[in-house]
């Protein structure tokens, strides 16, 4: 854990990185609860070959967060820098550097896996020949044969869940956005896929990867950043946040942290 | 075509159009594997018609064998002619034989008698209460003073008398003496003349109700009958005179259709009809797309997923709005061939019947493509607004009836094509295709100009609105919420500081609400004020308060939202000069609008009396020119133009407070030139961020044209520095040509030297580039 000339505390690891997020703010407006705070001032980076994950209940401002890393959301404030792309000036060039995929990027309902997944590889700028061969590859690889001309409203949640994932990777990119993946997948399917997703940081890949499953962070990610009400609480390995806390449970440190939090936020507002 | 190249080889363009064409492609195959939409395009169409051709054979066919119920009053003594015969009308007054079983006859009892008043409160409640669909009642002597007045005709005729004096009120028995008229001085003759009767032959009525189609019809075939036999009346009149029976009509007008030869026939019919049919079928043909291919893809999660995607926003929404006008182009086509083809077949053997001329088809295909493509941009519009799929079919609703009102009311009004109906959107395009339709070429390509600038710019602006809509955040991650009416007004209560786009529509749309009440009201109470009084109360309640008050309600800052801001001396001058050096062009340009595009005569007429009123001169230029200038101004320049200007677009800020600047002024001709002269005031505004500038700019346009409008010819002649910038015609003072083009050159220079000021620039262009960023 580092500080900036502040004297804030940035989560980092020093070299060059995939994903830098540099005081990421996000406000909006309810007509009735007046301005909400959805993020407030993140700031990490995730370099390649890595899993960093987003832990934090609902309503922490992961979803927010990597819709702002994917350029779905404007920053209130802040800069995003995504394979040396600028989030706000270069939005183009960012989208095409990474695959996203949340619980919300749901399939076609009247295309196959092959003609969604060759949608979305013509809008990321791949010619036909070269999908043709890419999309054999991965269709292979992610065992989709036996869906590939199967219409999206046939298909099991484990399928589209699969057609997802090819959807994000048919462009090779260097960064993969995951928010919630496992969400409404049986164990089977969710084991799966979070193998698969090792494999891809295994390949190289920048993975960011969100949930708010302990066990999932436990297992997969490299480095993890634990997010409550817009705000990163702690950062880092599980090795320096289990020294940092003086905890080994995952689950317990982030209860502890989460009352710490509460306990100063109320002690603010008195 | 884009193939073959690598990626970075392609430029931006080449991108765009390839990602636009791939969006279209998947969106087209979506629908076509969509059963609702197949069925709605091409399966609706096809047995629809031919279905509702039968039930309309069916149920004409039960209509029309209904017989109509009569009643007959007063018809005791026996008609010569007859009229009726056993105990209904004369089969001899029916063109065929099965008509007469169409009209059942009762006759009222004979021993009813009763005053005039009894009989018509008879017959009218026999109507009312439907017993009868018609009654016909002859007062009583109608049948003796027929044969009376016949009679009379005859003697005269066998007496060998002048039928001078012998007329329908003359009608009397017996022979008189009438002393002649004098021809010289002294002399008198008498003359036997025949005055059969003083009494006039009473009127036979026949009652009826609009109000239900039973008795229209039954009144449309009684009618018949009735003309019939007045006619054979008139024919036994004449052979009582010894006259042949074409005497009172010797020769009938002979009529040609010259459609006919010219393939136009029935063109008239189809050029209504068509019309409103292309437009509703291509509105319904794009309307359930739109809301599938946009609230549908965010109900059901895939909009994220696109979005995420390298395609712009822009690429995306073109994408979906080339797929859009396509199925309203099939939508209407098909619907138009099914409907022709069901109309050929089904009445296609009728002497009556003409099927559309060729020109009418030709004209209809071309006009496909803008109309389908004008209800395709505001159906992308609305359907990118809505949530869900059940939201935007809620809006269809509102849709059809502010569009068919603009479509209906024209041709049901018979409204002819010109620059009024051209300027309004969708009116215009329909009454051009009309015109076409109707093979008046040349008059409909005289306004194909104005029609297709408002129509792409409606189109521009609904696509803008399209785009902003897939660009705003709250738009597309909107969740459902429950309306409070308080946390809505405390929201904007006062809590911007300047006004919002939303607040400046609503300022614009005000002015033009209360315009029409007071207007309205002071035409049904009656009121005629002066000039004066006129003029102040419609730049102080009508364009005033309507600002003011919003100005209260819905922002912080005054300045900055009436940019109340002292000017440079630069922007003064420059203001001034320019209202100095353009008006010559202002001028003549309001002159050719007026030669061009005559005032109505009634509306002419009003405008002189107005005008004639006595008022000085210096009145005039303060209700005419100075108010409004300060008016006009905090409200379009200021309150408005900051409004609009709030979505950081200045162009499209400009555009949109002067369109509520012209349509303020409910005179065209007038809208035409505050058009011309709202452009300026609103660069002036836009670049020196000041309103005064544009007030003194305002007031010298206005008060020029005023002091002009009272000058005469003698006035002219009288100086001579006038004689060289105008002549005296017949329509009053006109420039010269070189002192108008000039003028324009000249104010041209003036702007640049307003504008050459680096900072402002540099502050304008930041404004336009923050707005691209988007």
């Amino acid at each position: 854990m580092n500080s900036d000339e502040s004297g804030r505390q940035t989560f980092s690891r020093p070299g060059d990185a995939m994903v830098k997020v540099e005081n990421l703010t996000k406000h909006y407006d309810d007509l009735r609860r007046g301005r909400i705070i959805a993020v407030d001032q993140i700031s990490f980076s995730a370099h390649a070959g890595e899993i960093f994950g987003l832990l934090g209940p609902n309503g922490a401002g992961k979803t927010t967060t990597l819709r702002l890393l994917s350029t779905l959301l404007k920053p209130t404030a802040g800069r995003i820098v995504i394979n040396g792309f600028d989030g706000l000036t270069q939005p183009d060039q960012v989208r095409r550097s990474i695959g996203f995929m949340s619980v919300n990027t749901a399939v076609y309902d009247r295309m196959t896996a092959w003609e969604m997944v060759e949608y979305f590889g013509m809008l990321y700028g791949l010619s036909r020949s070269e999908l043709q061969g890419r999309m054999e590859q991965l269709f292979d690889r992610l065992k989709m044969r036996e869906i590939r001309d199967l219409l999206g409203s046939k298909m099991s949640t484990g399928m589209k869940q699969k057609v997802s994932i090819a959807r994000a990777l048919v462009h090779d990119p260097p960064v993969l956005i995951f928010d919630e993946p496992t969400a409404g997948l049986d164990v089977l399917v969710a084991r799966a896929l979070l193998s698969t997703i090792a494999e891809l940081r295994d390949q190289g890949k920048c993975v960011i990867f969100s949930t708010h499953i302990m066990r999932e962070a436990e297992k997969l990610c490299d480095r993890i950043a634990i997010l409550y009400r817009g705000r990163v609480l702690a950062a880092g390995t599980l090795e320096e946040l289990r020294r940092d806390y003086g905890q080994d449970d995952l689950e317990e440190l982030f209860f502890q942290l989460i009352t710490q939090a509460e306990t100063t936020m109320i002690g603010k507002r008195g | 075509m884009w193939e073959g190249l690598e990626l970075e080889q392609r430029g931006p363009f080449m991108m765009t159009c390839r990602n636009i064409w791939i969006v279209f492609a998947r969106e087209i195959r979506d629908q076509l594997r969509d059963r609702r939409t197949i069925f709605m395009v091409a399966i609706l169409p096809v047995l629809l018609y031919p279905f509702l051709g039968m039930t309309f054979f069916q149920i004409a066919q039960f209509m029309g064998e209904k017989p109509s119920r009569i009643l007959v009053i007063g018809a005791r003594e026996p008609l010569d002619p007859p009229l009726f015969e056993n105990k209904g009308f004369a089969e001899s007054l029916f063109l065929s034989p099965d008509e007469v079983s169409l009209l059942e006859v009762d006759f009222l009892s004979e021993g009813s008698r009763g005053s005039e008043k009894d009989w018509r409160s008879l017959a009218e409640e026999a109507v009312q209460s439907d017993r009868y669909d018609a009654v016909l009642y002859f007062p009583p002597g109608f049948a003796s003073r027929l044969a009376a007045f016949r009679e009379g005709i005859r003697q005269q005729i066998q007496a060998g008398l002048p039928a001078e004096g012998i007329s329908r009120s003359d009608v009397s028995g017996g022979v008189e003496n009438r002393p002649a008229a004098e021809s010289s001085p002294g002399q008198y003759e008498s003359q036997r003349t025949v005055v059969v009767s003083r009494s006039p032959i009473p009127s036979p009525r026949v009652y009826y109700s609009t109000a239900n189609d039973r008795s229209q019809t039954a009144y449309r075939r009684l009618v018949e009958v009735l003309d019939r036999w007045a006619d054979r009346v008139m024919e036994a009149n004449l052979a009582a005179a010894s006259l042949p029976p074409d005497a009172a009509r010797p020769f009938i007008f002979e009529t040609a259709d010259v459609a006919v030869q010219s393939g136009f026939r029935g063109a008239a019919v189809w050029a209504k009809i068509l019309p409103i049919l292309l437009v509703i079928w291509a509105l319904t043909g794009a309307f359930y797309p739109a809301v599938d291919l946009c609230a549908g893809e965010k109900e059901r999660g895939t909009l994220e997923t696109l979005l995420s995607s390298p395609a712009r926003r822009g690429e995306i929404v073109l994408g979906k709005l080339a797929a859009i006008t396509l199925f309203s182009m099939a939508t209407a086509v098909l619907n138009l061939i099914s409907m022709g083809l069901t109309g050929w077949l089904a009445f296609g053997h009728l002497p009556d019947f003409a099927a559309p001329p060729m020109i009418a088809i030709f004209w209809l295909a071309v006009a496909l493509l803008p109309v389908s493509l004008v209800f395709s941009c505001l159906a992308l519009g609305i359907a990118a607004f809505a949530r869900s799929t059940k939201e935007g079919q809620y809006y269809l609703m509102p849709l059809l009836f502010c569009t068919l009102p603009l479509v209906g009311v024209p041709i049901a009004r018979g409204l002819e094509l010109d620059l009024g109906t051209a300027l309004v959107p969708i009116t215009g395009l329909v009454l051009l295709l009309k015109t076409m339709i109707e093979g008046q070429v040349a008059e409909g390509l005289k306004f194909a100009i104005p029609v297709a600038l408002v129509t792409l710019g409606g189109c521009y602006f609904a696509l803008r609105w399209a785009v902003y809509q897939f660009n705003s955040e709250t738009v597309l991650f909107r969740e459902s919420e429950r309306f409070d009416l308080g946390a809505w007004l405390r929201h904007i209560f006062r809590q911007r500081a300047v006004p919002s786009a939303a607040a400046a529509l609503t300022c614009g749309l005000a002015i033009l609400l209360m315009r029409f009440v007071i207007t309205n009201v002071l035409a049904r109470i009656g009121v005629s004020w002066n000039l004066v009084q006129q003029a102040l109360l419609s730049q102080l309640v009508v364009v005033l308060l309507p600002v003011v008050v919003l100005a209260a309600l819905l922002t912080r800052e005054i300045r900055p939202t009436f940019l109340l801001y002292l000017p440079t001396w630069r922007a003064v001058a420059g203001a001034a000069l320019l209202a100095l050096l353009l008006h010559p062009a202002f001028f003549t340009f309001q002159q050719v609008i007026v030669r061009l595009y005559p005032l109505d005569p009634v509306l002419k007429e009003s405008l002189k009396q107005l005008t004639g009123q006595t008022t000085e001169l210096w009145q005039l230029l303060v209700v005419l020119a100075l108010v409004p200038a300060i008016c006009e101004e905090l409200a379009y320049r200021g309150f408005i133009l900051s409004g609009f200007r709030s979505t950081h677009r200045a162009f499209h800020a400009l555009i949109f407070a002067t369109i509520f600047f012209a349509v303020g002024h409910t005179i065209l001709q007038q809208s035409i030139v505050a058009f011309s002269a709202g452009l300026i005031l609103g660069l002036i505004a836009l670049q020196s961020r000041s309103l005064f500038p544009c007030m003194i700019y305002h007031a010298l346009h206005n008060g020029l044209l005023i002091i002009e409008g009272s000058l005469n010819q003698n006035q002219i002649a009288s100086y001579p520095w006038m004689k060289t910038l105008m002549t005296w015609t017949d329509e009053g003072p006109v420039y010269h040509m070189p002192v108008v083009v000039f003028g324009i050159l000249a104010a041209g220079l003036v702007f640049a030297w307003m504008t050459s000021r680096p900072e402002v620039l540099r502050a304008y262009l930041a404004e336009e580039e923050s707005a691209h960023s988007d």
